[in-house]
């Protein structure tokens, strides 16, 4: 690969540094050991949690902002500039400044939740909002500079806007423990969790799946008229779910949200599953089984939280949407990774080696078989934990996602190993 | 052969003296990496492929490198990422 190495080389324009990116994900792998520390912590005060300040709130912002938003900056800056033919700037000191202040507010933020010390709190909160305000600089200068790839970009453009209602609700709900209310309570959690869970995160992994999927199973683009359909029921959703949230529209418009949000999310499942079925590479093993559960998990959550729109009679445990949500998009996300982390670094990998290492030889899989099982496990406890008000199922839980979360950290370790190892 | 941008259409594969030539321009991502796979796949003998696109296909590479192939790139028209594939053995 000696000739083909020599114009990688300068396809690195559109690389960020291996550094850079493998620092993010890191750091990602980092907040996810806590959070399930942070479980641990807060097995006694979960049954029941409905809010407030305490190790759940923490835990699950460790997961949210943690682990789910610092992946998401990564692989949207690094994903967008390598497909859309755009030439990094040279100067890297925005995606420094991005991770160290959104790490920093991430962690004050956390311990302010966990010990209850509101000014803590808030200053997280402004670190965070400044750090996600940086990147939504970055994220729009890609997508104003993308060519091609409209699918893609206009999920991306719909991230983008409900970045910025989550940046706004979240401060506002940081600040409201500090006597400074920007905005009614219920109105601003309910946008803070549509917009960062479904809107942010939802947008972004369905228009990041119509690159990634397609290109890991080897089959063709899913058919366009029903990813335009789904794209545009999910903005629908958004749209009618913001003046519901703010009271403009009657109540019982969210769970018309609600639907037009499942719906969308049910056909691009649709898509693409139909892709692996038809795709060159039937054996993606159980990372692809992890996107399965996730694609369930999420799924599962619009049942429930129609359920709640709806106000069903039947008593479901408090913090169960919370968990099929946030456990749905950790669990898919995840699964991406152990795909794309060992994929990237084959690309780094490849600089002033005669021949480059392939993604597979980078891979160890006893580690991430460790971190299958100890995951679904733990996800799994936690939803029996919340069924039937146990403290110690919530404790074996914590125990079983920190297990697999330090197996997923010794994956990544030795990908990063073997990427910088000597030819 | 006339091997320039207007005259063929995405996708199109047709055959010169130095193998098999396949237009990927004007596909979306990830069509270009799936049709020049599903190319390579296909052919049983040592045939080359050159490959006419529009960018450096950074995915391509590790899945050539898998699959017993190596990517070289050659002169194109303006604008052109030409690449010569050529399995390895």
């Amino acid at each position: 690969m000696a000739s083909s190495n020599a114009f990688l080389g300068g396809a690195k324009g559109r690389l960020l540094p291996a550094a850079l990116v493998f620092r993010y994900f890191a750091s990602a792998l980092v907040f996810q050991a806590l959070a399930w520390s942070a479980l641990f912590f807060a097995a006694p005060a979960l049954p029941g949690f409905a809010g407030g300040l305490g190790w759940p709130l923490a835990a699950l912002h460790l997961v949210t902002l943690g682990v789910l938003v610092m992946t998401a900056i990564a692989t949207s800056l690094q994903l967008l500039p390598v497909a859309s033919r755009q030439a990094l700037s040279p100067s890297h000191w925005p995606y420094d400044l991005v991770w160290a202040v959104f790490t920093v507010g991430v962690l004050a933020l956390c311990t302010g939740m966990a010990m209850t010390l509101p000014i803590l709190l808030l200053t997280g909160a402004i670190l965070v909002t400044l750090a996600l305000l940086l990147y939504l600089v970055l994220l729009v200068r890609n997508l104003r500079g993308a060519r091609g790839m409209p699918l893609v970009i206009a999920h991306c453009w719909a991230a983008a806007l409900s970045l910025l209602l989550l940046v706004g609700t979240g401060l506002s709900l940081a600040s409201a423990y500090s006597a400074v209310s920007l905005l009614d309570r219920q109105s601003a959690l309910t946008l803070h969790v549509t917009f960062g869970a479904y809107g942010f995160m939802g947008m972004l992994v369905m228009g990041f799946s119509y690159i990634l999927v397609p290109m890991l199973a080897l089959c063709d683009n899913p058919a366009q008229r029903w990813s335009n359909l789904s794209l545009t029921l999910a903005s629908a959703a958004l749209a009618l779910a913001l003046p519901t949230a703010l009271g403009v529209l009657p109540v019982h418009w969210f769970a018309l949200a609600l639907g037009a949000g499942a719906l969308a999310f049910m056909i691009h499942v649709a898509l693409m599953l139909q892709c692996l079925r038809s795709g060159m590479r039937q054996g993606l093993g159980k990372s692809f089984v992890l996107v399965r559960l996730g694609w369930i998990g999420l799924a599962a959550s619009f049942v429930v939280a129609l359920a709640q729109a709806c106000q069903a009679p039947a008593a479901l445990p408090p913090g169960l949407l919370l968990v099929l949500l946030i456990g749905g998009l950790l669990t898919l996300l995840l699964g991406v990774l152990s795909r794309i982390v060992p994929f990237l670094a084959a690309m780094h990998a490849s600089t002033g080696q005669r021949r480059p290492p392939t993604a597979s030889s980078l891979t160890v899989q006893r580690a991430l078989d460790l971190h299958f099982y100890s995951h679904l496990a733990a996800l799994l406890l936690l939803l029996l934990a919340l069924a039937s008000d146990s403290v110690w199922l919530v404790r074996t839980s914590a125990l079983l996602g920190l297990t697999g979360a330090l197996a997923f950290g010794v994956f990544f370790a030795t990908a990063w190993r073997r990427m910088t190892a000597p030819a | 052969m006339n091997t320039s941008a207007g005259a063929r259409r995405p996708g199109e594969q047709w055959r010169e003296p130095d193998g098999v030539h396949l237009e990927v321009r004007g596909l979306a991502p990830p069509s270009p990496f799936v049709t020049i796979i599903k190319l390579i796949t296909s052919l049983t003998d040592a045939t080359m492929v050159v490959v006419h696109h529009d960018r450096d296909p950074l995915p391509l590479y590790d899945e050539l490198a898998q699959r017993g192939w190596h990517a070289e790139r050659i002169e194109g028209d303006a604008g052109e990422f030409r690449l010569r594939l050529t399995r390895a053995d």
